[in-house]
């Protein structure tokens, strides 16, 4: 790396961060132009996550086994962790969180580390599935760091258990060129217009958690009922749209994308990622409520490679790492100290980090829905309809 | 060494794989079959009918698989067959075999992959955009029974055009200058020597499709965009989603008898319509 | 007749040439052509996660598909000489394993080894001895290859059962009649006569495994395949990586089969030279 490449103006890296975002630039290059690539490249050495500390001290094995969610990291820190520990990380996707308990509780265990979020974390608790953190071997997490919102389903009767990876909401994600540029703002619209106007061009998520949890809301309901009265008022509500729909998905981008699908159920992120290509595709949250969530890092007992564990979540917790962690991901982080090194456009972004009157009515999903089998099985029945 | 040792000692290692990894977990899922789904997901030991008493609320799925399986055999069969006739009779042998070739090659590539170009196909910028320019307008395909029907096509026509190729290719041309010669006319001579003959590979062809079919559930997930349902789909949502595999057991145990049932029930036409097993359980 | 099979031939390969086609793409997205670029190439081969899982997926049908042949081999070889109750045992497995759809071999592997499992493990903590970690057993590369060798072992005894029922028998029986071992029989006689049964057994068997997604969704624990790879990302949302990865598998395999036939040709006319 050249000296030129270690100060870059403002200006600049907006532009940067805007090719980036579209897609002309790899990521590579963009952070070798913005020089936060530059933090890598010196990582292995410098980064505090990285200096002999107690859970380095010993050999941590040459692997580590990661479960989580698709584009969810950047793979040049794991390059970096790998150059600075032998230990090779080894990733595994996941679908849902539903997916993840079922292969866990099925005994498919050989992950040393995964990505819970919070309504699921307790339950991992009660099944026996995960493993309490033991701070002293995470030197870089820093508990007071974190807003507490995201970080405190973490903890279950006062034991750690988890640690935070990033936070993020869903909502909803419209074409507004065929609502004559007008958005919509909740739930009750996002059905109503589903089987009228938008009819088979609307898409709602294939799990559990958010497909149920806006149908309930559309009736005022909260997004976490296992009320069995509530719950057949949203049975109705999604058998009656499923004629409607143009799919049951949670990969809904490329329809969205194509003009196939005008509105659906989203993720902040990719809310994100279709707004930034496509100026006409508005992210909006449900005035009723909707999800705010957060995700976590985790160990699962019996995990193989505990130690490796450890160091890698360590690594990741590093700030500047991190940072890397959500210029790769596009989701917002709820540690102060990492939020401090993104880039203002980030920082100030509204669909990323939206205004607090708009976060109020938002509900984090409780772990009620995750094992209640009325919900499991109305899904299932909502889709074998 | 006897012959008889000889014969165990071959017979050894097969039969212990089957053992283990057949005879054990189809036990394991028909006891988990009567049990109950325990609270937080997975199954507690019972004895109760219940799961199967339930097998209602899964209709829909039996009912998509037992009309678009056949459905998708049937129209395989119909677009490979004419395919394999001219592969086998038509084709000069200098192409033949870089033709049959050609027929396997997509195979290579992950049904995954092949099934999501046919998204892309089958979605607005695709076959409709393209309709569109000669002035049908408004045509859906993507999402749809008929886009999950064109994706098992598409995946298992190979499947079909090999056997017929097979049974086709075995077929003794002097048979066919004959009939001519005698006077027959072409679609006599198909109907009355071909067509006989390449029932083996129709027989193998289709049943291999057909068993495929019953356990599809790639093609319904990605072309049917959730909406299509197949008992696949419902199994794979019972022990991913719903964690409930005393439910899950239940209706794979039903899938099982009924292929079982339908399987057997059609070997044995195709029995009296003059193939011999041997000849259908070639693959 | 000949316009009918150029169809079905277009109707084969738009698809695939849509995915190559989109494998050049410059944006990010599988459904949005924005450009030309081969930047896609670079990054998969360069993705660890990608190279991990094709290692995995290559290993996994390699070995199951040798597994497959060679016991599948010996399962025919033997029961080509037995009648009665075993024959029939044999007969109603094979059955029943190739037509057990595929989805249900994953479910009933997964929670039949898991189950098998929790018996097991607590068994093996006792008897092991005291100061070392027990082994645990659990879902990984090892079921998913005995799972795919078992329904594949099937596929092999029926090819090279319809090989050995072509056969003539004088064959075998001459050579006994000439003192030679069985062994020496299987070897000179046998062999050579199924060996191209074995092969495309073995061939049959590593596609299959290779392209295997839903049983390796269930039992491959915490492994990855390439198929379950392509399947999460799929599931939000694709960059044309995966196009790519694809295209690359394509063309490998053809070159393959194009050098399997160059060989093989070659392989003929040295053994027509020397007859």
């Amino acid at each position: 790396m050249t000296r030129d490449n270690d100060y870059i103006s403002k200006q600049k890296f907006m532009q940067e961060l805007e090719s980036y975002r579209k897609g002309s630039v790899t990521r590579r290059h963009f952070l070798n132009v913005t020089g936060l690539g530059a933090a890598a490249a010196v990582m292995g050495a410098a980064v505090p996550g990285l200096r002999p500390s107690p859970a380095f001290a010993g050999d941590i094995g040459d692997r580590v086994i990661v479960a989580t969610w698709p584009n969810y990291h950047d793979p040049e820190n794991f390059e970096a962790f790998t150059e600075a520990t032998g230990a090779h990380v080894q990733v595994n996707v996941f679908g849902s969180n539903e997916e993840m308990l079922a292969k866990l509780q099925a005994g498919a265990t050989g992950w040393d580390v995964y990505v819970p979020t919070n309504y699921t974390i307790s339950t991992y608790v009660e099944e026996g599935l995960i493993e309490p953190l033991d701070t002293s071997k995470l030197p870089n997490y820093d508990g007071s760091a974190f807003d507490a919102r995201y970080a405190e389903a973490g903890s279950v009767d006062g034991t750690l258990y988890a640690v935070p990876k990033n936070w993020g909401s869903t909502g909803m994600a419209v074409n507004t060129k065929h609502n004559d540029g007008k958005p919509i703002s909740s739930w009750k619209e996002f059905f109503d217009i589903a089987r009228d106007k938008f009819t088979g061009r609307a898409m709602v998520h294939d799990y559990q958690l958010t497909t149920i949890g806006s149908a309930l809301n559309y009736y005022g309901y909260s997004f976490n009922s296992v009320d069995e009265n509530e719950l057949a008022d949203a049975e109705k509500l999604l058998i009656d749209v499923k004629p409607h729909l143009f799919a049951i998905t949670s990969d809904y981008q490329p329809s969205m994308r194509n003009g196939d699908a005008w509105l659906t159920i989203c993720w902040s992120g990719d809310g994100k990622q279709l707004n930034t290509d496509m100026p006409e595709i508005h992210y909006v949250l449900g005035r009723e409520g909707g999800e705010i969530w957060s995700d976590y890092y985790a160990i699962p007992k019996g995990a193989p490679h505990k130690d490796a564990a450890y160091a890698l979540i360590n690594f990741l917790m590093d700030p500047q790492v991190n940072a890397k962690e959500v210029l790769a991901h596009g989701y917002p982080t709820a540690d102060a100290r990492t939020f401090d090194l993104l880039p203002e456009a980030l920082k100030n972004d509204p669909i990323l980090f939206p205004a607090q009157e708009l976060l109020t009515p938002l509900e984090f999903g409780a772990a009620a829905t995750l094992t209640d089998p009325n919900r499991a099985e109305l899904m299932a029945r909502f889709k074998s309809a | 060494m006897t012959r008889r040792t000889r014969n165990w000692l071959l017979l050894a290692p097969a039969g212990t794989w089957f053992l283990v990894m057949l005879i054990i977990p189809l036990t394991v899922v028909f006891i988990f079959s009567f049990g109950e789904r325990a609270p937080a997901g997975g199954v507690v030991p019972a004895f109760t009918f219940e799961q199967y008493a339930n097998l209602p609320a899964r209709w829909a799925a039996f009912k998509n698989t037992m009309t678009l399986a056949p459905i998708g055999t049937l129209s395989a069969l119909l677009i490979a067959y004419p395919l394999a006739y001219y592969l086998a009779v038509k084709s000069s042998p200098k192409w033949k075999t870089i033709l049959l070739v050609l027929v396997i090659v997509p195979f290579w590539t992950s049904i995954l992959i092949r099934s999501y170009a046919w998204i892309f196909l089958l979605g607005g910028r695709g076959i409709p955009a393209l309709l569109e320019l000669v002035g049908i307008e408004g045509v859906r395909l993507i999402n749809t029974p008929f886009a999950v029907l064109v994706g098992i096509i598409y995946g298992y026509l190979p499947l079909m055009v090999f056997p017929i190729y097979v049974s086709l290719d075995k077929l003794d041309k002097r048979l066919l200058e004959a009939s001519s010669d005698l006077g027959a006319k072409p679609w006599r001579t198909f109907l009355q020597i071909t067509l006989p003959l390449s029932i083996p590979g129709i027989a193998t062809g289709c049943m291999l499709v057909f068993i495929l079919l019953m356990g599809e559930y790639l093609i319904p997930a990605l072309l049917g965009g959730g909406k299509v349902f197949f008992v696949g789909n419902a199994l794979v949502d019972l022990f991913l989603q719903s964690r409930n595999w005393a439910y899950g057991s239940a209706v794979a145990v039903t899938l099982v008898v009924v292929m079982l049932i339908t399987v057997t029930v059609y070997m044995r036409l195709i029995n009296r319509l003059g193939a011999s097993r041997e000849d259908v359980s070639i693959m | 007749m000949r316009l009918y099979a150029v169809c079905v031939y277009l109707f084969l390969y738009i698809p695939i040439g849509v995915i190559a086609l989109f494998s050049f793409n410059a944006g990010r997205h599988a459904s949005q052509l924005q450009g030309f670029s081969t930047k896609w190439y670079g990054k998969a081969l360069s993705n660890p996660f990608v190279m991990d899982a094709l290692e995995t997926s290559l290993i996994v049908a390699f070995t199951s598909a040798l597994c497959a042949s060679v016991f599948g081999t010996m399962a025919a070889v033997a029961l080509q000489g037995i009648k009665g109750p075993i024959r029939a045992a044999f007969d109603l497995l094979i059955y029943v394993a190739v037509m057990i759809p595929g989805i249900v071999i994953g479910i009933a592997t997964l929670i039949g080894l898991v189950t098998v499992f929790d018996q097991l493990n607590p068994l093996i903590a006792a008897i092991w001895p005291n100061g070392f970690t027990p082994p645990k057993l659990r879902m990984g590369m090892g079921s998913l290859i005995a799972a795919h060798t078992m329904f594949l072992m099937a596929l092999v005894v029926i090819i090279v059962r319809a090989r050995l029922a072509g056969m003539d028998r004088a064959l075998t029986e001459a050579s006994s009649d000439l003192y030679a071992t069985p062994m020496a029989t299987f070897r000179q006689v046998t062999l050579p006569i199924i060996s191209p049964a074995i092969l495309a057994g073995f061939l049959l068997s590593f596609t299959f495994s290779f392209d295997d997604f839903i049983i390796a969704f269930f039992v491959a624990g915490s492994e990855t395949t390439l198929p379950i790879y392509v399947f999460s990302s799929i599931r939000r949302g694709v960059t044309p990586e995966i196009n790519a990865i694809g295209t690359m598998v394509l063309v490998v395999s053809l070159l393959m089969l194009i050098t399997a036939q160059l060989l093989l040709q070659r392989g003929g006319k040295k053994q027509n030279d020397s007859r």
